[in-house]
């Protein structure tokens, strides 16, 4: 290449650059309409803040509701805060509170029980913070609620144990429930829906419910007795996966993983689905956890996006909770861990 | 080798040489309120800390907030620290706080009790509870790690069956009540209604352990329950009784967490047993029992609370939160464990702390030499009486009808009388150590007793208390308000009784430490019959010992040991309350110093100086490695295996000496009274007393009518 040639090519590239850079200079507004869509969005949404305050960050469900919930967030240029009791209900309390003391402009909470958190909960409203509970609403209706319709499980999984034990199946007939914390909106609602759904078929007979307060130790030790003086159980059902494991662990060293149907919700999560694939789980109710994470997103934002006070509205938005087995508890299906 | 340019009667001089910071440290670690010093640092730290990391943590809002939060878990502390004061553990607070928590929803929701009702309910089913464990571990002896570990089970598993049952009720349920909505977020002078009664019974709580017989006694059993036994404490109702106030105080957190969040949980109170453990650990309540106040259970109460507080709020992630009060637990039991073993070993590795000895010019000895304190042997002619009749008597006088007194080691005064003093009698049993003696005009013999203060003898043997205490220095971090070693002392002509206090940082069997330290510890005080009052006339002198009334009463000499000299002090005349040097190059310690027939004065050496003494003297270093290191037979001090008195006049001339140069008759003689043309002998560490006759003497001259006259003949 000589140096004629080099100045000639230099020069073209010069050319070429203003060129395309005119082009583009003149297309940079696009549509008005969408112009002022997105000024009006990010009028109402760039630069608040959404603080997050689940019952234990550790947990697969509250991680991936975080991590999508953050990643929306600044994505969006809004100021995600997280606070994490770990299963420290004190600290939750206290945090919450500081937390109305700071004015964000979105509270996304998980309630661990109905009526704890209840008070500051509409304390936050009334000083002008949308409270948005997730998944384990409490007695207080705040601004919104994002996640399952407890009845729905329960009465989902109460009428497929209907099918599978109850009249007609040849099968005992007989169910354990493994509650989670007595006084958790998961387990209130859920039981009212699987009461509903054995309503229906007499036969159906519950021999142990008890509360194992989200614990799979707790459940273990409960189930390794209720095995034990109903060999001919039917069907177990407990409430959140990561305590179900315990459950069906006790089963299992029973021998009778392959009698009883054991059934469970929750979060979605691989950790679930590898239980379904040991074969510990035989029927699992996801709530999708992802699918929640966007709908808390999305719930956050129409509420900045709107002129309600705090308080005024009472919305719902219900994920739709997804059957797995072990024909579908795959990649698809299952959020992984690792995405932090 | 001496000092000439350092005027030890300089008040400053003195003060500065009571100054050193090793020796502050040592104070310090002996001060009861220096252990939470520690944890209240941290405290005021960790404070300042959120200050500035935490957003709006620094405003009334929030400070508003987290006094509503804390008291709950203050309560539960308290409870904790109260157990752990008495030698045990209570691991069931949490279990009562959640169980008195449902307790009250179930009185209020489910029974719809009045408000009072509810309260006192709630306060006896804490009580309750409470006597569970007080009744197990006061009475059947059970251990109340293991015993309250059992009633943490039980009383979970109660709260949990109940919650099975009410939970509904709670959440659906609402009682509208204006003194529920009081007690749950009311405010007193715009203290939130919790905080006030935590307060309220911080101050009660903090009355009943430190002033009262109930805390007290509760202290003993904790610190020893076979001492506190044998000291007549009803170890088993006091044991019962504080896990009652336990369960009381749980009770009282039950009712507000209650009132504030109406909510009952299988999860309430979890873990605050581990958490108010750590609390009361990190406060300095020692695991050892006997040990902490109320303070100390909020200090570390505080601590934990806004620690979790904090880094929740700073977004820390929650297992760091949560390892975090763990790992504190450890370190604080690591020191507690470490503090109450080391911590008293410490201050007494630091606490001698010799500094250098302003000691003045020694005179020769030598006999022969043309100088009063050449040694001879006038002593070895002494008449020996009282052998081992008496056990180290410090000093010896004579009263009006020619008795000898003198004394024992275990308080008593012993009186010599008749032919040769043959007759011997216990003339007075005081206790502690008598040490200096002499009479008052109404002929009651006044005694310092070294560890009880200065006590009094009247005429038919009955002992009195004439002081025990002066006015506290205030400046001083060691409370020098006891008299801890009266050591001799002389009455003024108005009934002023001067006395020394010849150490405040030592005792009677370690005083040989202060002399060793060469620190001005010691004082002269002065009581005053007239007022009953007790003050410290001088403060920071060397060794203060023998106290003497000069002949005219203007002033009052002070031997001091330590520095081998003879202190003026003027309480009367022109230079009234002018300290003056009256001799200092002496050869040896100083004792006591008594009035001569012949208008001087007797002074007792107690030790020799010697070359190696008083260069160690100038080498502190080389003294505090001494008492650390080699055992105490045989640290260097000054000969005590020779006698000698001196006679001075007013003009601080010695005029002669008497010595017993191989300490064949008396050793170490630490005082001499004249009486009739004889000098009577004493010492602290001999078994006799004797006298010689002095050459030349009035032979009707006695002290007594000398100084206050004979009432037969009117007032001198």
């Amino acid at each position: 290449m000589t140096l004629g040639k080099i100045k000639m090519s230099v020069a073209t590239a010069i050319a070429t650059v203003l060129l395309v850079s005119g082009a583009s200079a003149q297309d940079t507004k696009g549509t008005k309409a969408s112009a002022e869509l997105k000024a009006d969005y990010d009028g109402s949404v760039v630069g608040k803040r959404i603080a997050y305050l689940p019952i234990m960050y550790g947990s697969p469900l509250a991680l991936e509701w975080g991590r999508v919930l953050q990643r929306e967030a600044e994505h969006r240029g809004i100021i995600y805060e997280l606070r994490d009791p770990n299963s420290n209900v004190d600290a939750q309390l206290q945090a919450l509170k500081a937390l109305i003391d700071s004015q964000p402009d979105v509270i996304v909470v998980q309630n661990p029980s109905v009526t704890l958190l209840m008070r500051d909960l509409k304390r936050a409203e009334e000083q002008g913070i949308h409270v948005i509970q997730v998944n384990m609403a409490s007695n207080y209706r705040s601004d919104a609620f994002v996640g399952v319709d407890w009845r729905e499980i329960g009465r989902m999984i109460g009428e497929d144990v209907v099918k599978e034990c109850g009249a007609g199946s040849g099968k005992s007939g007989k169910v354990a429930v493994v509650q989670g914390e007595i006084t958790a909106a998961g387990s209130i609602d859920q039981m009212a829906g699987i009461n509903a759904a054995f309503a229906e078929d007499p036969s159906i007979e519950i021999v142990s419910n008890q509360a194992g307060n989200w614990l799979a130790d707790t459940a273990k030790n409960l189930t390794d007795v209720v095995i034990q003086q109903h060999p001919d159980l039917c069907a177990h059902i407990g409430f959140w996966g990561l305590m179900q494991s315990g459950a069906a662990q006790a089963i299992r060293n029973a021998g009778k993983i392959d009698d009883v149907i054991v059934y469970a919700s929750g979060a979605g999560s691989v950790l679930d689905c590898d239980q379904i694939n040991q074969g510990n789980f035989d029927k699992y109710l996801s709530y999708t956890g992802t699918v929640q994470g966007h709908a808390l997103f999305n719930a956050a934002l129409s509420l900045l996006q709107g002129d309600d006070e705090p308080g005024e509205i009472k919305r719902a938005y219900y994920t739709r909770p997804v059957w797995l087995d072990a024909s579908n508890a795959d990649a698809k299906n299952c959020f992984p861990l690792d995405e932090n | 080798m001496h000092d000439t340019n350092v005027d030890t009667t300089k008040f400053f001089f003195r003060l500065s040489s009571s100054v050193s910071p090793r020796l502050l440290l040592s104070e310090l670690l002996m001060k009861k309120w220096f252990e939470p010093a520690v944890p209240f640092t941290l405290l005021v730290a960790l404070i300042l800390t959120l200050c500035l990391t935490v957003p709006n943590f620094a405003t009334v809002r929030n400070v508003v907030s987290l006094a509503t939060l804390y008291p709950e878990f203050g309560f539960v502390v308290l409870a904790m620290g109260l157990s752990m004061i008495s030698g045990g553990i209570d691991l069931s607070v949490g279990a009562i706080f959640a169980f008195c928590n449902l307790i009250a929803l179930i009185l209020l929701l489910v029974l719809e009790w009045s408000i009072p009702g509810v309260i006192m309910g709630t306060l006896a089913a804490g009580a309750f509870v409470g006597s569970i464990n007080g009744f197990l571990v006061g009475y059947l002896k059970t251990r109340p790690f293991l015993t309250t570990l059992v009633t943490v089970i039980i009383v979970r598993s109660v709260v949990n069956l109940l919650n099975q049952e009410h939970a509904l009720t709670f959440a659906t349920n609402y009682v509208e009540s204006d003194a529920w909505d009081f007690i749950a977020s009311g405010q007193v002078l715009g203290i939130p209604v919790n905080a006030m009664t935590l307060i309220v019974v911080l101050i009660i709580g903090h009355i009943l352990l430190s002033r009262s017989r109930f805390g007290w006694r509760l202290t003993a059993v904790g610190a020893s329950r076979k001492a506190a036994r044998h000291a007549g404490v009803n170890v088993n109702a006091m044991l019962f009784s504080t896990y009652i106030i336990s369960g009381l105080l749980c009770a009282m957190s039950g009712i507000f967490f209650a009132a504030r969040q109406a909510s009952s949980d299988s999860f309430t109170g979890l873990g605050w047993e581990f958490q108010a453990l750590t609390a009361a650990v990190l406060g300095g309540i020692s695991f050892a029992g006997g040990n902490g106040t109320v303070w100390r259970a909020m200090i570390g109460g505080l601590v934990i609370f806004l620690l979790n507080n904090g880094l929740v709020r700073m977004g820390v992630p929650g297992y760091i939160t949560s390892s975090s009060v763990g790992i504190i637990l450890l370190v604080a039991v690591a020191i507690d464990v470490k503090w109450s073993k080391n911590s008293s070993k410490a201050s007494e590795l630091l606490y001698v702390n010799p500094t250098r000895i302003p000691l003045a010019r020694r005179p020769s000895i030598d006999a022969g030499d043309d100088n009063p304190f050449a040694r001879n042997d006038r002593l070895l002619s002494s008449e020996i009486f009282g052998l081992n009749q008496v056990e180290g008597p410090e000093d010896v006088i004579l009263d009006r009808q020619g008795r000898v007194y003198g004394s024992t080691r275990d308080g008593n005064i012993i009186r010599f009388s008749g032919e040769n003093f043959k007759r011997r009698e216990v003339f007075a049993h005081i206790g502690g150590r008598p040490l200096g003696m002499q009479f008052d005009p109404d002929e009651n013999l006044i005694v310092c007793v070294a560890g009880m203060g200065v006590y009094g003898v009247t005429r038919e043997g009955e002992a009195y208390k004439v002081t025990d205490e002066t006015n506290r220095t205030w400046y001083k971090l060691n409370d020098d308000s006891r008299l801890r070693m009266a050591d001799d002392l002389d009455i003024a002509p108005d009934g002023k009784i001067y006395f020394s206090d010849c150490t405040t940082r030592y005792e009677m069997t370690t005083n040989a430490l202060d002399v060793i330290e060469g620190r001005p510890n010691g004082r002269l005080i002065v009581y005053d019959p007239k007022t009953g009052k007790t003050h410290t006339e001088i403060n920071h002198l060397h060794f203060p010992n023998g106290i003497c009334v000069s002949h005219d009463g203007q002033s009052v000499l002070i031997a001091s040991t330590s520095l081998s000299r003879v202190y003026r002090y003027w309480i009367e005349g022109p230079r009234k309350g002018g300290l003056e040097t009256l001799l200092d190059e002496l050869p040896g310690c100083c004792d006591n110093i008594n009035r001569a027939s012949d208008g001087t004065y007797w002074l007792a050496l107690i030790g020799i100086r010697s070359p190696a003494f008083d260069l160690a003297g100038h080498m502190p270093g080389f003294r505090r490695r001494m008492v650390r290191e080699i055992p105490v037979d045989e640290w260097l001090v000054p000969s005590l295996n020779q006698g000698c008195v001196v006679k001075f006049n007013d003009a601080g001339e010695v005029l002669e000496s008497y010595w017993d140069p191989e300490g064949v008759n008396h050793p170490s003689v630490t005082s001499m009274r004249e009486h009739k043309g004889y000098l009577y002998l004493a010492g602290l560490e001999n078994n006799r007393l004797g006298r010689i006759k002095i050459e030349g003497a009035d032979t009707e001259w006695t002290g007594f009518d000398a100084y206050w006259g004979d009432p037969q003949k009117g007032s001198a």
